[in-house]
């Protein structure tokens, strides 16, 4: 077990700049997903971990101990390629063997050390392939077998599903929360998708352009996103956000969206001090209210997957997406609804940065 | 020319003919396609359709049966004279001319005036949001802006048929999700025929009309999404269709008074009483006994009436919970719209309402029944 | 490509036969010729029906040359040897020096790294007239001159731009990450190289290797100038053929045919390593 301490790391290229002074401690058996779009510099940052580049400046510690001096090899890291990167002139055997060959086992440990880490990754039977014979799927767990094959106290996967077909990765993504935690290494996980990211993460770290925008538990993600960015990663179909300004009356605070009233948390108006303002609504969070004089059309309905999508558009032509689960009655085009959400469930964006505005309504363990 | 049927006669496809080893790629491959409809070929790699979009394409021969469009033989047509649209998976663009010109080129070669090109050039640039790579030339494109170039290219075109290669593998999944709904509105508008190959369900279900599962070269099933999803034909397209797959599960069914009853496993099942199954479709189930059972993960509800299973994993992700369970008869996943408690280790319990079952039969695959009614 | 009319199957067989005669008469001619007596070689018209004979192969072999003028000694087998010598001492210092620098100049990104490499390229640039006659000083000063040493230097000039340019490309061509994932596995820098990056770049390297010996065989001008006659290769010796008495034709067959056997050979043996292609499967898709 180890833990990892990234102390204002920055990395340049020639013409860009790829991590800009990012910190991060990472505890003993702690997984972190690191989600962003391409470019966000994550895989640089496994990269600088794993030791094969190094940091412009900054400096990167293992168990307290500074790795700028030391080698790839002697970090103790496992590592699983976004690409598999498997060695093509060896059999999956031998490629799941490298790291024990590395250690000096002895055949008879190698042989054992391999046949169980493929045994649990189910890989048993293709031992002897060459990779070239292998599906992806296959690929893709015998480049995680060799990441894990010598019980690595850190474990950097780089996108380790990105390239596997949808149903391998829903099916992988279940199984990679016993494997991680019969680990009990410490993981550093990389992806695009944030179902993952929540899913296999203690916590996540949010990237974008170098930097991290938001580290936080699944659950603070999810609700308390720092920005309209974070925002709007987090979520299938992603969140509604609509301009308007937050008032109040009587009633309580609240926004006119579609020239609709929507209840928002009592005191964002003194929060907003007058800013204008994004009100996000997930779309799950947003429900249906059977009206015939609804203010809402509905303009076109997707059963996409387990839930139906349908977008409704006001009067004025503002669009919203709501999600609801496949077994309630999916709605009809046409048909005239209104909509409501729980006032807690609506977030504050600043319009012009993008930031969330912490209203100071605990969402989080209610 | 305007949008075309396109017929598929017992399409067969035999690579390497009398050599050693010899590839039956697609077999006996038979559908229709109406005037203006838009049908997707959905499959993993290797099950045939490409083979099949290139036949009809004219990249690959015939080995038997006939393709017809618009009531024409085509298959001893070469590639250009079948008025066929093709958008390439790969990147295809002419690396001399601009985007522009590329998509303008079939339409200049046929002579068409100058304003209207431009007009539905710039028409079909918006649709796929490249207006402002129009003038660039291809080798400084990124994939995903050649990949919608190639598309604009095969789309503008006035062809009886147009065929889309994987058209949307390179693109962002936010700009995909886009483009989807409007491609296929520009499609219906202009009343094209499509033939759209994907391995993407979520792209098959969005933009067409049927799909053709297709799996080792055969055709399983070919209808509409819903009727993929509500009433699949074998338990490949059961498993196939829908993210995350149904949960197949081996079971004995046999009578319990007039109720049925499915053994999972010794100690697992799902018991229904009188009324709960109907009558054709008990009768068809205790007919077969051995059966596998298809269960969509969503249809799963945590109950204490069911069987009881341990939880490997638990995932929440925002407005789902994602769930694997074991249990003495194999494992399942189920969905839950709500956040699930329980932890991994913990034990819960696992019902199916009769009219969420789909039942298979054990041996060939066949479907024998989907809820309330026999297949 | 597969709807074609029998006129244009037809045409395409037509036009591959003419290909065909066009490159390949030469070879075969030579063949014949080299089993043939100068008389029947020089007989007017030519005639493919004759009488073959090892005379040429044996006068070769043994280095006795019979003419009208009398017994000639020629040193060809001598010169067989030379080339055998100088091509695969040049081709494999060229390896053991351009491989390891075909690495770096693939991997790191140094000062005057493009430079350099741009530089060594340009050795082929030059016409090899140009520096044989600061090199013949040189060499008699360094007293390389006449000596295998010296030929081996000089034939880097040849072999290491076509080392270095050609590994290079397939270095380049391989994903850094497979190296990487070595590495993390736990092994050197060094160990890596050896276990994933040459096996890697086999492929490469050999047919980089194939060039360099082709090109290193078939050298003329470096030899004629810079070595005497018992360093010589055979393309320098084949002058000898050229005698007083007249032009030995079946001896110049013979002797071609013998001094492309070996890089045909070479070829035929290499090709395998030049089709297989290793890196397939190695990274997704």
């Amino acid at each position: 077990m180890a833990s990892i301490e990234l102390d204002r790391v920055s990395k340049r290229f020639r013409t860009s700049v790829a991590l800009d002074e990012v910190s991060l401690r990472v505890a003993s058996g702690e997984t972190v997903a690191i989600i962003g779009p391409s470019g966000a510099g994550k895989t640089v940052l496994l990269r600088l971990i794993a030791g094969v580049e190094d940091p412009s400046r900054g400096s990167i510690a293992i168990d307290g101990a500074d790795m700028a001096d030391v080698a790839p090899e002697r970090r103790g890291i496992g590592m699983a390629f976004q690409n598999f990167a498997l060695f093509p002139h060896m059999t999956a055997f031998d490629n799941i063997a490298s790291p024990l060959t590395a250690r000096e086992a002895s055949p008879d440990e190698v042989r054992r050390g391999v046949e169980s880490v493929a045994k649990l990754l189910k890989i048993e039977r293709v031992l002897d392939h060459y990779p070239r014979a292998l599906s992806n799927g296959q690929k893709q767990r015998t480049a995680l077998a060799r990441a894990l094959a010598a019980s690595p106290a850190i474990l950097l996967l780089d996108d380790p599903l990105r390239n596997v077909d949808a149903k391998l990765r829903f099916e992988m993504r279940l199984e990679f929360e016993r494997l991680l935690s019969e680990q009990g290494a410490t993981t550093l996980y990389v992806t695009q998708d944030y179902r993952e990211a929540m899913a296999l993460g203690d916590r996540i770290a949010v990237m974008d352009e170098g930097r991290f925008i938001q580290v936080g538990t699944p659950e603070t993600v999810y609700f308390e996103p720092a920005s309209t960015d974070v925002a709007r990663q987090f979520g299938d179909p992603t969140i509604n956000l609509m301009a308007a300004a937050p008032d109040s009356d009587a009633s309580g605070d609240f926004a006119a969206i579609g020239g609709v009233r929507f209840g928002l948390p009592s005191g964002a108006v003194a929060a907003a001090k007058g800013r204008d303002c994004l009100v996000g609504m997930r779309p799950e969070a947003l429900n249906f209210e059977d009206d015939a004089s609804g203010a809402f059309a509905v303009e076109a309905v997707t059963p996409l997957n387990e839930k139906i999508v349908t977008l409704v558009a006001g009067s004025d032509g503002t669009e919203l997406l709501v999600s609801r689960p496949s077994h309630e009655a999916p709605r009809r085009p046409g048909e005239k609804v209104s909509l409501r959400i729980a006032a807690r469930d609506a977030l504050l964006f600043a319009r012009d940065d993008g930031t969330r505005i912490d209203v100071g309504a605990a969402r989080i363990g209610s | 020319m305007s949008a075309a049927t396109l017929v598929l006669d017992r399409v067969d496809k035999i690579y390497n003919v009398g050599g050693a080893r010899p590839v039956h790629a697609v077999r006996a491959m038979s559908l229709e396609l109406s005037p203006g409809e838009i049908g997707a070929l959905l499959g993993s790699s290797g099950c045939g359709k490409t083979s099949t979009l290139r036949m009809v394409a004219g990249f690959e021969e015939v080995t038997h049966g006939s393709i017809a469009l618009a009531g024409r033989p085509i298959q001893a047509e070469p590639p250009a004279r079948r008025n066929v649209a093709m958008a390439f998976e790969g990147y295809s663009l002419y690396p001399p001319l601009t985007v522009r010109d590329n998509i303008a080129f079939a339409l200049k070669s046929q002579r068409i005036d100058a304003a209207q090109v431009e007009r539905r050039v710039a028409e079909v640039a918006a649709l796929l949001e490249i207006e402002d790579i129009l003038g660039r030339h291809p080798s400084s494109l990124s994939g995903g802006q050649q990949q919608r170039a190639g598309l604009a290219r095969a789309l503008v075109r006035d062809a009886a048929l147009h065929l889309l290669d994987e058209p949307m593998g390179q693109l962002e999944p936010r700009l995909r999700a886009v483009l989807r709904g409007r491609l296929k509105h520009y499609i219906k508008e202009r009343g094209l025929t499509v033939v759209l190959v994907t391995h993407d369900q979520t792209e098959a279900n969005a933009l067409a009309d049927r799909i053709a599962v297709m799996e080792d070269g055969e055709l399983q099933q070919f209808a509409t999404p819903a009727t993929l999803r509500d009433r699949p034909a074998n338990r490949f397209v059961g498993a196939f269709i829908g993210e995350p797959p149904m949960n197949l599960l081996p079971a004995e069914a046999r009578a319990e008074g007039q109720g049925v009853v499915f053994d999972l496993s010794r100690d697992a099942r799902l018991s229904y009483a009188p009324g709960e199954v109907t009558a054709p479709v008990r009768d068809v189930v205790l007919e077969r006994g051995r059966v596998i059972i298809g269960v969509r993960p969503h249809a799963i509800r945590l109950s204490d009436a069911g069987f009881s299973a341990r939880i490997v994993a638990n995932q929440w992700i925002g407005d789902q919970s994602h769930v694997a369970a074991s249990f003495s008869g194999g494992s399942v996943v189920v969905v839950q719209h709500e956040r699930v408690a329980a932890r991994s280790g913990e034990r819960i319990g696992l019902a199916v309402e009769a009219r969420d079952l789909h039942v298979f039969d054990a041996d060939s695959g066949v479907a024998v029944a989907h809820g309330e009614a026999p297949a | 490509m597969q709807h074609q009319s029998t006129f244009e199957r037809v045409l395409r067989g037509v036009l591959i036969a003419l290909v065909l005669v066009f490159f390949m008469f030469p070879i075969v001619w030579i063949l014949l010729m080299s089993f043939q007596t100068n008389e029947q070689i020089l007989r007017i018209p030519p005639s493919l029906l004759f009488e073959p004979t090892l005379e040429n192969y044996r006068a070769l072999i043994t280095g006795r040359l019979e003419t009208h003028a009398g017994t000639l000694d020629i040193r060809f087998m001598q010169n067989l040897w030379n080339s055998l010598i100088l091509s695969v001492f040049s081709v494999a210092l060229a390896l053991v020096l351009g491989v390891p620098a075909a690495y770096a100049f693939a991997r790191f990104r140094f000062r005057l790294g493009e430079d350099i490499a741009f530089t060594l390229l340009s050795f082929r640039f030059a016409p090899p007239l140009l520096v044989l006659l600061p090199l013949t000083l040189y060499f008699q000063d360094l007293g390389l001159s006449d000596t295998y040493v010296g030929l081996v230097w000089v034939y880097q000039l040849i072999c290491l731009p076509l080392i270095l340019w050609i590994v290079r490309g397939y270095f380049e061509d391989m994903s850094p990450d497979i190296e990487h994932a070595y590495r993390t596995a736990g092994h050197g820098w060094l160990t890596t190289f050896r276990r994933i990056s040459i096996p890697l770049t086999a492929p490469g390297i050999a047919a980089a290797g194939l060039l360099a010996f082709i090109f290193a065989w078939n050298n003329f001008i470096f030899a004629l100038v810079l070595a005497s006659a018992d360093k010589q290769p055979v393309t320098v010796g084949a002058l000898a053929f050229v005698t007083a008495s007249g032009i030995q034709y079946g001896q110049i067959a013979a002797a071609i045919v013998l001094s492309i056997t070996p890089t045909l050979a070479l070829a035929l043996y290499a090709q395998r390593y030049l089709v297989e292609g290793l890196s397939l499967g190695a990274v997704k898709g």
